[in-house]
């Protein structure tokens, strides 16, 4: 048994919203579209709905039914749930990226998130009203960031002061718990999100041709949707789509596992998993492929655009986006939503990833849930500051990478293999099934057991051969950098370390839990 | 646009609503007391 009562979610809608705000994040406003403009425009939706079948789905699944397996034995993290699926003595410690992934995106997703709190209230005042060029705007970005101190920023302390808004919003949820916390911003911030992306999707299709007649809205979605099929024979067109639909449907991180391990035992996870994947799916091409391109096409026209839709996804929301808004009528008001949009949407997702870390010191610790959330928001708030003050040295890329990339990659391949060959496919698709609303087709049994494990070790083993060394390496690092690509990997390594500590404590701690074999009714 | 792109674009936003119009009315129409989930057969109690 658990040592204290679990915070349970109130309503089956609560989870969905919950486990969907989680996936809708920045990359769907922003990732989606460019990823499809440079991977043959509408022809990109054929691998990446093959990508969601057989990559996205099953992994949704395969999350909701560990989750709630393990959260029966009053496992609410993966490291106890891994040691449910499979009884090794060293299997609990892989557990441990599922919550070591979560925290390291925290600490830098919450820096970012900031920054469209921040221009939201920028597009109020007008502040970056005066920006007239990409060029300017660019500028003004940099220096908001403490890159620029020529800009109208005088280093960092606009950008800290929103930070410290932004953190304590984020704090203020992971006090108030699952159910009036996650559950009651999420019930009401994700029908918000759709309706300001609605808005949004409205004004960017009635916004004409003001600058030239061939500029038009339409053009911009033949822009981003005219097929190129010459594409689907370049297998790096299959390996984006693959990629994108893993990060925007937020598997691989430990939250979803959390998240279901505070259902009853005999809710459905297969229509859950299933609504919270098409709410995603919803948010991203269908509104998310029709605000930014058409926007940009608008005003920049195709030349231009090609050379936006080649540079960072992020550039075309703090750059081109704001810039549009400064030539729109009652441009303050839609930029000021699409940043509201972008915060609530981030904000969803980053109240989430706290989620693993609190609920591991919560169950397995033993900490009440108040001290627990003291914890965890005294460690991030000191992990969080080489983020914000070394920003130009590559520290947030490294932990994006880390965290972000690499760690969801190699937490699915190993969860998904746990799942289907250890704990057996014949189990698990009972488990999958029991409490169901729906019924899974057969030939997921097969998917579950063999593609999405090769499709994830292809991947894995893919970057290894490519990139890996490089990386390892820090050869594409200035030499400059490299000592706080250093220390910001050492901070990983200490973060790792101390988890580690954590779990052989709370293993020594609840062992008679952690051998219990009945779940809980 | 070009007719490959109204018709990618149709056919993706008719597949991501159709999966949406499914999932939500499914979740919104409580399951009848008593009535039979998908259970191919109950869970395993244990993993031992």
């Amino acid at each position: 048994m658990t040592d204290a009562p679990q915070d349970k979610w109130t309503s089956k809608l609560g989870i969905i919203l919950a486990v969907a705000g989680s996936a809708v994040g920045l990359g769907n406003f922003l990732r989606f579209p460019v990823q499809a403009v440079r991977n043959g425009g509408g022809a990109f939706m054929i691998p990446y709905l093959v990508a969601l079948v057989l990559l996205g789905i099953p992994l949704m699944w395969i999350e909701w039914t560990v989750g709630r397996y393990g959260g029966a034995f009053g496992h609410s993290t993966a490291p106890g749930m891994f040691h449910r699926l499979w009884r090794n003595r060293y299997i609990k410690y892989f557990g441990l990226i599922g919550i070591f992934g979560p925290i390291v995106i925290f600490i830098f997703y919450t820096y970012v998130e900031s920054w469209t709190l921040a221009y939201a209230f920028f597009s109020l005042s007008g502040k970056y009203a005066g920006a007239a060029d990409q060029k300017a705007m660019a500028g003004f970005l940099k220096s908001y960031q403490g890159l620029d101190p020529a800009g109208p920023f005088r280093g960092l302390g606009t950008a800290y002061i929103f930070f410290l808004l932004t953190f304590a919003a984020n704090c203020w949820i992971v006090f108030r718990g699952i159910s009036k916390g996650i559950e009651w911003l999420c019930k009401w911030a994700m029908p918000a999100l759709l309706v300001i992306a609605v808005a949004l999707a409205v004004r960017v299709l009635s916004l004409g041709a003001p600058v030239n007649p061939a500029w038009t809205p339409l053009g911009g979605l033949g822009y981003m949707w005219n097929p190129d099929f010459e594409a689907l024979k370049n297998p790096d067109v299959w390996l984006a789509a693959a990629g994108q639909i893993f990060f925007t449907l937020s598997v691989g991180i430990g939250v979803i596992l959390t998240y279901a391990s505070y259902l009853s035992r005999r809710d459905d996870v297969a229509l859950s998993g299933l609504t919270a994947a098409g709410t995603n799916e919803l948010a991203e091409v269908v509104l998310g492929g029709t605000i930014i391109i058409p926007a940009a096409f608008v005003f920049f026209g195709q030349p231009e655009m090609e050379a936006i839709a080649k540079g960072a996804s992020f550039d075309l929301g703090f750059v081109t986006m704001p810039l549009i808004f400064t030539r729109v009528p009652a441009g303050a008001v839609f930029g000021c939503l699409w940043f509201l949009l972008l915060f609530l949407a981030g904000m969803t997702s980053s109240i989430s990833l706290a989620q693993p870390a609190v609920a591991f010191l919560t169950d397995e610790l033993g900490i009440t849930k108040r001290k627990a959330a003291i914890v965890f928001v005294v460690i991030c708030f000191v992990l969080c500051q080489p983020t914000i003050f070394f920003l130009g040295h590559g520290v947030l890329d490294e932990l994006d990478f880390w965290g972000g990339t690499f760690c969801l990659v190699l937490f699915a391949t190993i969860e998904t293999i746990l799942f289907g060959w250890f704990f057996g496919i014949d189990k698990a698709w009972s488990e999958l099934h029991y409490g169901a609303d729906i019924r899974i087709p057969r030939f997921y049994r097969y998917t579950i057991k063999y593609v999405t494990p090769l499709f994830l070790l292809a991947v894995l083993g893919t970057w290894l051969y490519q990139k890996g060394i490089d990386k390892i390496l820090m050869k594409d690092i200035a030499a400059a950098d490299r000592p706080y690509v250093l220390g910001a990997r050492l901070m990983l390594v200490l973060l790792l370390v101390g988890l580690a500590v954590a779990l052989k404590i709370a293993w020594n701690r609840r062992r008679d839990v952690w051998d219990r074999t009945e779940a809980e009714p | 646009m070009n007719t490959g792109g109204w018709l990618m674009m149709i056919a993706s936003w008719t597949v991501i609503l159709a999966l949406n119009a499914f999932c939500f009315y499914r979740l919104l129409t409580e399951r009848p007391a008593g009535q039979v989930t998908h259970d191919d057969a109950p869970p395993p109690p244990c993993d031992a």
